[in-house]
This record gives C-alpha cells, sequence and structure tokens, in this order.
C-alpha cells in the first residue's frame, strides 16, 4: 500500500551566513563556511534539500585552560601551550571551524590584557586557514576590553566576534560592523529574550547574514531538554515566518559536558560508569547531536574523538538525501 | 521655523559660498589641480562631502564641482512682505554651507593653514600626522598649534563609545564665554558628564580655546576637549566626525545623506552650543547641525524654534546668559549644559550607587531585627510615607538631595523618628501615570541596602537603618542618592531629572502627609475611572513565555495581569522603557462582542502571541475561550457545574475545595497555556473589578472563595457586594471553614441564599 508522507510547506527559511573571508574577499582564509539557509526542521530531507550541513567547531583557548578535564589535556598534549599548534591538530582532525575561547585569565595569573589577546588571535589566524569565532569570557566589560582591539586589529576576516549580550552588545555589534565581522548573540535559554536581543542588534544597522545565535543550552542529564525545546522553538518560529529568530544557531555542547562530573571526574566514581575518556566522549557526542537534531547549525567540541564521532552521525544523517 | 533666522542663515551661505568660489579658483591658479588634498590620517577623504554626496575628492581640481553643487542648494532669502515657506530652504542652505566650510578647511590644509596654528599652545593630544615636519622626534604632533580634523584612530576610539552609550554625546561649543570662568565652568560641567567638547568659533577674535587655554585648562584627545580652530568654519570638523561615525559604525556607505542624517539624530547625542552673539555664518552653519538633528542651544538673545521636526525635540533655543538663574557663574554653567542636556534628550548615565554600605538585590530579603535597629520610621511609632510626583522640567535640578529637618542622630538607639521622601522626577516621555509605577520601585530600590529593611508603600511605609549601616555612615540623604541612581539607571528611558527631599521636621511631615494623601485618592479614583472602554490599546504580557511558551497574558485596565505584578499602567510604562520588551500594544480595533470581551485586535494578538495554539480569547468569560494562565496566578477560578457558580482558590490556601482538588492539582489544569473552558488563573484583583467574569454573570457566580481572600480583601470585597446591591454578598458565599465538597456547598447555598441558586444556568 503506498504511503502518503505528510510534508510541511513552511513559509519562512533560515538565514544563510557566510563565516571568514578569503583573500579576495579581503580577509586571510583558506576557505570560508556557510550555515544556516534550513527551509525545514533539520533531516527532513523528503521535504526540503538540506542547503548547509551542520558543522563542526573545535575549541581552543589562548593558552593551557587550567580548569579543561584532563581527559581533554592529556589527549590533546603539549598543543594546548600554544594556540597555533592547537588550532593547527584541530584543522588536522577534521574541525570545519575554530572557536577561541578567551578565559578571564591570560597565560599566568593575570587578567587577560587586550594587546595579549590580539596577539593570540593573529597566532590562530597565521596558523590555520579555517574560519575563526572569537568569544570573550563573557563578562560584558572585559569582552568589550579585548574584542574592539582584535575587531580592529583583523579588519575584514569576517570572524564571528562574540558573546554579544544584553548588557554590551552594542559596543560589540559597532565594532564588528566597523571591521567586516560576524557576531554570535547568546541569551539565556528563552525565545523571546533571543529574539529581542535580535531585534536591538539589528536596529543597530547590523544586517541579518551577519548574525549568529547561542540560545544557549545545557549537557546531556543537566537540562538538554531544555535547550533543546528553546531550539526547537526557535527553528520552528523561523520556519513559520517571524524573520527576528531567522538566524543560524551554534551551541557549546563541548563547554557544558566536559563541567560535568561525568567527564570531568575519574576517580571515586561507580565502575558502572565505564571508563573515564569513553564517557565523556559519549557525553559530548550524544549531546552534539541531539542538539543538531533541535536544529543547531553549528556545535563547538573539545575532544577530537567527539569530532569524528558526531561527523560520522552528521554524514549518516545526510546519507539520506535524496532529490 | 524664525524667518529671522531663515533669512540670516540663508544669507550666510550664499556668501561663504561666494567666498569659497573665489578661494577655490585662487588656490587652482597657484597650486593647480593635480595638487592632493586631504585631512590628515582619514580613510573617508573629506569626510562631510563623501558622506552626503559619495564623492571620494582626492584633488583640488575635484573640488569645483562640490561648490556647485553646494550653489545649486542655495536660495534667495524669504521675501519680507508674503509668507514662502523656508525650512527647506534654510535646510538646503546649512548643507550647502556645511559642503563649502569643508572645502574651505581642505584648501586651507594644501596652504598649510590647517590646522591652525597658536604660537605657545601646547595641545594634550591630538592628531597624529604624516607629513613629517607636523611631528616632532618623537612623531607626536607638535605644539604650537590647534588640532584641526580629527584622525581615524581616534574617531574609532571615541565613535565606538557614542554609539554603546558609554560617551552620552558631543557638544560643538562655538564663541566665547562671557568670561573665562563661565568658560571653564560649562566645559567641567560637560567633562563631569563624559561628554565630549569639541571647540571652535569666535567673538571679535576671542575665542573659547583662548579662554580655556588662559586659565590653565588642557585641550586636546587626553581632555576630551579637542580645539578645532578659532574660526566658525573649523566646526565642521564635528560634522566630519559625526558623519565618519555613521559610516564607520553604522554600516553605511558614503553618498547615503538621509541614513547618515538619520543616524546621527537617533543615535549621537550632539548639540551645538553657541556662545556669544550669533552672526550670518553662524546661523548658516547652525542650519546644517540641524540637518543631523543636532540642536542649536544659545547663550543670547535669538529667536528660538521650539517646534520639534528635524531634531527630536526643540531645534533652536535660547538661554542667555545673564537671565539664567543662579549664585554664580558655576551654577548658571551647570543649568545652561543641563539644558543642552535637555534639548537634545541626552540621557545621564549614573553607573553607581553612592552609598557606605554594599548595594545591590542581593539585599532585597534581608531583615533588620529590632535588636540590631539604630532607628526606625513608620511601624508603631512613628509616620512614615513615601511620595513621588511628576514635575517640569525645568523647576528641578538633577540630584538635588535635601533633607529638611534633623537627622537621626538626637533619636535613642532603637528609636523611632517620622519621615516623609518626596521624590520629584521629570523627563520628556514622562506622564502622570507613571507616578504610581515608579513610586512602587521605591521599595526595591531602598531595600537593594545593605541593612536597610523596607516594608509597606504610600504612607504605611516602613523602614529600619541597622545599627551596622548607621555606624558605616548611612544617613538620611542616602536614600535620595539611592533613589537617584536607581531612577536614572532602571528609568532612564521616561526620567530625566530626579530631586529628592526627606522630611524629618513633624509639621512638615503632616503637611507633605496631607498632600501625598490627596494624591493618593486621586490616583485611586484614576485607577477606579480607568476602564476598558476608555483606552484604544491594551497591552500583552509573554514575561512568562520562557516557562509557558505560548501563554500570553492580555492585560487591560479592568484585568490586570494573572501574576498580579502587572496592570495596565505598569505595562505601558514598561513597554515606554523597553520598546522591544515583554510588554507591547494591542491596538483594539473593531469591536466584535464587548459582552464576551472580543476585538478584532485582542484575537489578532492571542492568535500570533500564542503561536497559533489560541484562536480566540474571550477577557470577560471563563466558559468561552478563557484566556490561557502560566503558571503564576494568584488564584484559580473554577466552575462547580452543581452550584451553577464557580469557586475561587488562593494560592495561599492548601486546604481541600468542593472540586475535590487542592490549589496545588488545580495548577496542572489551569496552567500551561492551555485554554479550558471552565478553569481559569487569574490574579486576585481581577475579582474586585466590574469585569470579572461580566459574561458569565459576574461577582454573584462566585459561591465559595478561601478564607485568606475574605480576610486580605475584606474591604475591597465590601464594595465589590456594594455594587452588586447586595451588602451581605460576602458572607453569603462559602469557604473552606465552612464548606469543603459539593454535598456540603448546595445546603449552605440554600441557607445563606446565594444568588447563584436563582441566575441564569452557567452554561
Amino acid at each position: 500500500m503506498p504511503i502518503d508522507i505528510p510534508m510541511d510547506n513552511w513559509p519562512g527559511s533560515v538565514k544563510t551566513v557566510t563565516l571568514g573571508a578569503t583573500s579576495d574577499q579581503g580577509g586571510t582564509r583558506s576557505s570560508t563556511v556557510t550555515i544556516g539557509g534550513d527551509q525545514s526542521l533539520p533531516f527532513m530531507h523528503f521535504e526540503k534539500p538540506t542547503a548547509n550541513r551542520p558543522v563542526i567547531a573545535m575549541e581552543i583557548a589562548p593558552a593551557r585552560p587550567a580548569e579543561w578535564s584532563p581527559v581533554l589535556l592529556e589527549t590533546w598534549s603539549e598543543v594546548v601551550d600554544d594556540p597555533g599548534a592547537w588550532a593547527n591538530a584541530c584543522e588536522e582532525a577534521g574541525a570545519d571551524l575554530i572557536v577561541l575561547q578567551f578565559g578571564l585569565k591570560g597565560a599566568g595569573d593575570e587578567p587577560i590584557a587586550a594587546d595579549l589577546a590580539t596577539s593570540a588571535v593573529k597566532t590562530v589566524l597565521g596558523a590555520t586557514g579555517l574560519p575563526l569565532v572569537v568569544l570573550g569570557p563573557g563578562q560584558a566589560e572585559i569582552d568589550n576590553a579585548i574584542l574592539v582591539p582584535i575587531a580592529d586589529e583583523t579588519k575584514g576576516e569576517r570572524l564571528v566576534l562574540g558573546l554579544c549580550e544584553d548588557g554590551n552588545y552594542r559596543t560589540i555589534v559597532a565594532s564588528a560592523m566597523a571591521n567586516d565581522h560576524l557576531v554570535l548573540g547568546r541569551t539565556p535559554m528563552d525565545v523571546n529574550l533571543a529574539k529581542q536581543l535580535n531585534i536591538l542588534m539589528t536596529d543597530m544597522g547590523l544586517p541579518l547574514d551577519r548574525i549568529v545565535m547561542d540560545p544557549t543550552t545545557g549537557a546531556l542529564g543537566y537540562g538538554i531538554e531544555y535547550g533543546y525545546s528553546v531550539m526547537e522553538r526557535l527553528r520552528l518560529a523561523a520556519l513559520q515566518g517571524d524573520a527576528m529568530t531567522q538566524l543560524p544557531m551554534m551551541v557549546n555542547p563541548g563547554f557544558e559536558t566536559w563541567k560535568t562530573k561525568e567527564s570531568k571526574v575519574g576517580e571515586g566514581v561507580p565502575e558502572a560508569w565505564g571508563e573515564w575518556t569513553e564517557r565523556g566522549v559519549n557525553w559530548e557526542t550524544l549531546t552534539a547531536v541531539s542538539l543538531i537534531e533541535a536544529g543547531a547549525n553549528v556545535v563547538v567540541l573539545r575532544h577530537p574523538d567527539s569530532l569524528k564521532r558526531v561527523r560520522a552521525a552528521i554524514d549518516d544523517l545526510m546519507a539520506f538525501e535524496t532529490v | 521655523m524664525s524667518r529671522y533666522i531663515a533669512t540670516r542663515a540663508i544669507r550666510g551661505a550664499n556668501a561663504l559660498v561666494n567666498e569659497a568660489e573665489a578661494m577655490l579658483a585662487r588656490a587652482l591658479d597657484e597650486k593647480g589641480p593635480d595638487t592632493p588634498v586631504a585631512f590628515p590620517n582619514t580613510a573617508y577623504y573629506l569626510p562631510v562631502i563623501y558622506g552626503m554626496t559619495g564623492r571620494e575628492i582626492e584633488k583640488l581640481g575635484e573640488l569645483p564641482e562640490v561648490l556647485t553643487q553646494a550653489r545649486n542648494l542655495l536660495h534667495p532669502t524669504p521675501s519680507q512682505r508674503h509668507w514662502t515657506p523656508y525650512l527647506g530652504e534654510t535646510l538646503d542652505s546649512g548643507m550647502a554651507t556645511l559642503l563649502t566650510a569643508e572645502t574651505i578647511e581642505a584648501i586651507r590644509y594644501v596652504y598649510g593653514m590647517q590646522p591652525e596654528l597658536l604660537p605657545g599652545f601646547e595641545l594634550a593630544g591630538g592628531t597624529a600626522f604624516t607629513s613629517p615636519d607636523m611631528n616632532d622626534a618623537e612623531g607626536e604632533s607638535a605644539n604650537g598649534h590647534l588640532n584641526g580634523a580629527i584622525d581615524d584612530i581616534q574617531l574609532r576610539s571615541w565613535g565606538i563609545q557614542l554609539v554603546d552609550g558609554r560617551m552620552p554625546g558631543f557638544a560643538a561649543i562655538v564663541g566665547c564665554a562671557k568670561s573665562n570662568e563661565a568658560a571653564v565652568q560649562i566645559v567641567r560641567e560637560l567633562q563631569r558628564r563624559n561628554i565630549l567638547c569639541f571647540l571652535s568659533g569666535n567673538i571679535n577674535g576671542r575665542s573659547i580655546i583662548h579662554q580655556l587655554d588662559e586659565e590653565g585648562v588642557e585641550l586636546g584627545y587626553d581632555t576630551y576637549t579637542v580645539p578645532f580652530g578659532t574660526d566658525t568654519l573649523s566646526a565642521i570638523y564635528a560634522l566630519g566626525f559625526a558623519t565618519r561615525s555613521a559610516l564607520t559604525f553604522g554600516g553605511l556607505k558614503g553618498g547615503q545623506a538621509r541614513e547618515i542624517l538619520t543616524y546621527n539624530k537617533d543615535r549621537v547625542f550632539a548639540f551645538v552650543l553657541a556662545l556669544g552673539e550669533v552672526d550670518d555664518l553662524k546661523y548658516a552653519a547652525a542650519a546644517g547641525a540641524i540637518n543631523f538633528g543636532f540642536p542649536v542651544v544659545a547663550d543670547t538673545v535669538i529667536p528660538q524654534i521650539l517646534p520639534t521636526g528635524v531634531t527630536t525635540y526643540e531645534h533652536v533655543v535660547s538661554l542667555p546668559w545673564n537671565e539664567i538663574e543662579g549664585a554664580d557663574d558655576v551654577e548658571k554653567a551647570e543649568r545652561l549644559v543641563q539644558k543642552c542636556i535637555e534639548v537634545r534628550g541626552v540621557k545621564v548615565q549614573v553607573a553607581d550607587v553612592p552609598v557606605p554600605v554594599p548595594y545591590g538585590s542581593a539585599f532585597e530579603g534581608e531583615v533588620v531585627r529590632k535588636a540590631d535597629m539604630r532607628v526606625e520610621f513608620g511601624g508603631r511609632g512613628s509616620r512614615c510615607f513615601e511620595y513621588l510626583k511628576m514635575a517640569k522640567l525645568d523647576d528641578l535640578t538633577d540630584g538635588k538631595i535635601e533633607v529638611v529637618g534633623p537627622d537621626f542622630s538626637e533619636v535613642d538607639d532603637q528609636g523611632t523618628m517620622d519621615m516623609g521622601i518626596v521624590i520629584e522626577v521629570a523627563g520628556r516621555q514622562m506622564e502622570q501615570d507613571f507616578e504610581p509605577v515608579l513610586e512602587r520601585q521605591i521599595h526595591y530600590f531602598v531595600n537593594g541596602a545593605s541593612g536597610i529593611q523596607h516594608i509597606g508603600q504610600r504612607d504605611i511605609a516602613w523602614i529600619r537603618i541597622s545599627s551596622k549601616a548607621a555606624d558605616a555612615g548611612f544617613n538620611l540623604e542616602d536614600f535620595g542618592k539611592i533613589l537617584h541612581a536607581r531612577f536614572h539607571s532602571d528609568f532612564g528611558a521616561i526620567v530625566d531629572k530626579v530631586q529628592v527631599t526627606i522630611h524629618t521636621e513633624p509639621g512638615q511631615v503632616e503637611e507633605r502627609l496631607r498632600e501625598a494623601r490627596e494624591t493618593y485618592d486621586f490616583r485611586n479614583k484614576r485607577l477606579e475611572d480607568l476602564t476598558d472602554d476608555a483606552v484604544d490599546e491594551f497591552y500583552s504580557c509573554t514575561l512568562c513565555q520562557s516557562f509557558a511558551p505560548n501563554h500570553v497574558c492580555i492585560v487591560s485596565p479592568e484585568r490586570l495581569g494573572l501574576c498580579g505584578a502587572y496592570n495596565w499602567l505598569d505595562c505601558k510604562a514598561s513597554f515606554n522603557i523597553n520598546p522591544t520588551g515583554p510588554n507591547q500594544p494591542i491596538k483594539l480595533g473593531r469591536k466584535v462582542d464587548t459582552d464576551q470581551g472580543y476585538w478584532e485586535g485582542t484575537n489578532d494578538y492571542a492568535k500570533v502571541g500564542s503561536h497559533g495554539v489560541v484562536e480566540e480569547v474571550a477577557m470577560y468569560s471563563i466558559m468561552e475561550n478563557p484566556m490561557t494562565a502560566c503558571g503564576c496566578f494568584e488564584c484559580i477560578v473554577m466552575l462547580i457545574p452543581e452550584a451553577n457558580g464557580v469557586m475561587v482558590v488562593s494560592r495561599e490556601d492548601t486546604s481541600m475545595t468542593p472540586a475535590g482538588m487542592t490549589f496545588s492539582t488545580l495548577a496542572g489544569m489551569a496552567g500551561g497555556g492551555i485554554q479550558t473552558p471552565g478553569v481559569m488563573g487569574v490574579g486576585k484583583f481581577y475579582l474586585i473589578s466590574p469585569k470579572f467574569i461580566s459574561a458569565d454573570g459576574g461577582f454573584k457566580r462566585v459561591v465559595w472563595m478561601s478564607s485568606i481572600l475574605k480576610d486580605t480583601m475584606a474591604e475591597e470585597l465590601k464594595a465589590v457586594a456594594e455594587r452588586a446591591g447586595d451588602t451581605e454578598l460576602i458572607d453569603r458565599i462559602a469557604d473552606e471553614r465552612s464548606v469543603t465538597t459539593v454535598e456540603e456547598l448546595l445546603p449552605w447555598m440554600e441557607e445563606n441564599n446565594h444568588p447563584a441558586l436563582t441566575m441564569d444556568p452557567i452554561f
């Protein structure tokens, strides 16, 4: 018996955003990455072809990140002391994008300084040809202090600068506009707040195709349902035609999962939890793949094995792409 | 628009274009058309010309076409005999003046006449020059000259601060102050508010730059006061700066004149301060500035242009120096600067709450026990009230805090004294209706101080200061400081000035209290008069969509939000403060059914706001398309079919109800944004509204109600009973003390003669 598959025909679609710029386009990247363009819910291949595959970004730090799980530091070994080498290793591991995440502290115990931050960005840009996302520690004042000079010094690269939040979006948006960069807006798991921040940012004159949004999420077992639901609702609103939600989403399962006890702690835990590294990688992979199903266009990961597994999952999901 | 101003501006522009043409002809002759023209260190060519016309001027030979364009913008002066329109002509002339002024300055750069030389002058940081002869050995720009145009490096640093609001705006000061002291004070007042000062112009050869230099005020990038030049034309650099801000941070391109001007009007809070006599050229340049939305304030007698139009508020305001109230130049300068801020709508920022105790929302719930208390106001032993009222902008001095009467140093430990806090606020967007909304914030603001406890409101306020806070130096004036800082930071969108008076002298307290009570009464009546029929918009509230994604509250004057925290006025104020926030106006549009409470606007909104889940909402019915709820309702109203009425359960009531369920079980049915006929979550003050389920018979349908509501709302319910024409109505309603099942309810109703028994069937 033939079965009619009910199909949704959405009036709206997600904006297409291109990260990075090659030398022809005013930057120095060897290639660019295009995300978004979704015209239906993820992997509904029978409704609409997937415009752009979800991409995988790897997170690195400007200096050895003391608070990272020992599992990660061991895996990456000495490259974590050199952001350039680390970025290179990520590129070799198959990353599509690099996320350079600054913390509150620099290499020593000193507060992060703008000139050192800028030179770390230049080191990474010099070491890899992948497009780059640069994120401040998430404290408005410090984000502003380091991101403005970084934006000035890397004009034309189409970096993604973040975090734009309620308190500091004006500064970051203005410097992104002055230097041909993109921005990442983050709001705490709320559809209306996400939408409002997008309104405020575009109100400053920033075109929609230069904004990526991070609706925030939790790790598997730590609120992923909440984050999943918000992402799903944002995507549904986008497909229904609400222009201010039609932006690609980037979420950070690496950060979220590697701070959970399951991933971070190796000793004094029940044996049934299994081998430490395997557990952490599983946690990160499952979280990331779930979020991709919720509509994530970019997932940011930390472990190279997770990268392989998430890549395999995306390939699987895309294997059904038929025309 | 004043014809006088139009005449002089148009005349000034004509004269300037003539002068520039002669000057350019000579320059072309002497230097040749291929001579490069440029301002130092900028990628924006001659920025005003580039922004307004899109022309990328790089050579002298390209300037004649700019002057041709300027000439085409000129008009004859308005006729003295016949009225002809002249606003557009004046603005055109202003634009012609700007293009011409920039052309002249560009020629002067060619001749080395810009930046202007001023022997002996030392610049505290300024434009860096690529030409080595303008720099000293370290590559710094040499002394002995003014700054001229601002370079791109400084533009980036300041421009971003102007756009993101860290810097409130800039003042283009043109001319010469009445005295050196006045000049110093004006600049100090602007610097104190973090407003950038650009200096230019002169009166009979004396410029404010000379005045400040003589007084030893350092001028330059480092001190946020940039001396452009001692003539009027150098003021063009201010507009070059403004134009480049829009090009750099607004994503605009050269030639997008309209967008650049609008960007400046909306985002760059600049104004022109004209000191001393205003001549034709200054009028012409001022007309140019008005194109950017920058108003002009003069300290001399000139005709004013008060209507709003091209600028956000007034265009030209005259505030003659000798008529400004104030004991000395300091006070006069403060008033003048305050006026400039008002006219341009610059928002003042207060970063911290300047009190001697820690301050933050973490301290809001803090309790000060009697034993730890230094002094209390209100409660049993004394009177305490707080009263916020709106005043005219001109009548207030922002930040003025006055204590009238003794402080508490003479009061014994754990003693008590009278206090009245009177707050006066003024603002362009302030409305009388916002007074109670702002007044209610006092509770949160005062409570934020560590060691201070605030309870109640209006004339039942009760405030305690702990011994620890008093020892740390907290005094009465600090209440004023808290309120001033917080009203600016939280309500800056509607409040421009805040002045606080603390009364402790018993006679004064008495008198002010009487005035306050009259206003409280007036506000109560105003709320009574504020009916759904009297307004043409309701407000949405989507605050709770974070956890009830498809729920939307529609808040009307007679139906407050179900949480009880947001009434119609709150929503209106919230929308004014945060136009993209959770409270949006809903235009009612066509009435569909006023009994049930359907309007085209509310139905449309319900559909959009609920993402298509709710098709229609009846504002006044529980039976047909009732409003949905998130989960934070104060009460649940639920149909009791057997009783032909409804019961009302309070959130605070944990006992069993006639529906066979407790509040917490019922809450699951009422919440979640689902429309369930017969069940509704509401704010408790909706119970006493004449529109309370009015489509279903109104309050008389209430057959059972939690006793806590009867007790805490006794006064209000009494009024409802009177309105219903049955003073014993409340006693006829059962509660959990007498009835907990339907079986008990019906005989109780019979016994007490409840009106629902004889009403039409509810469904």
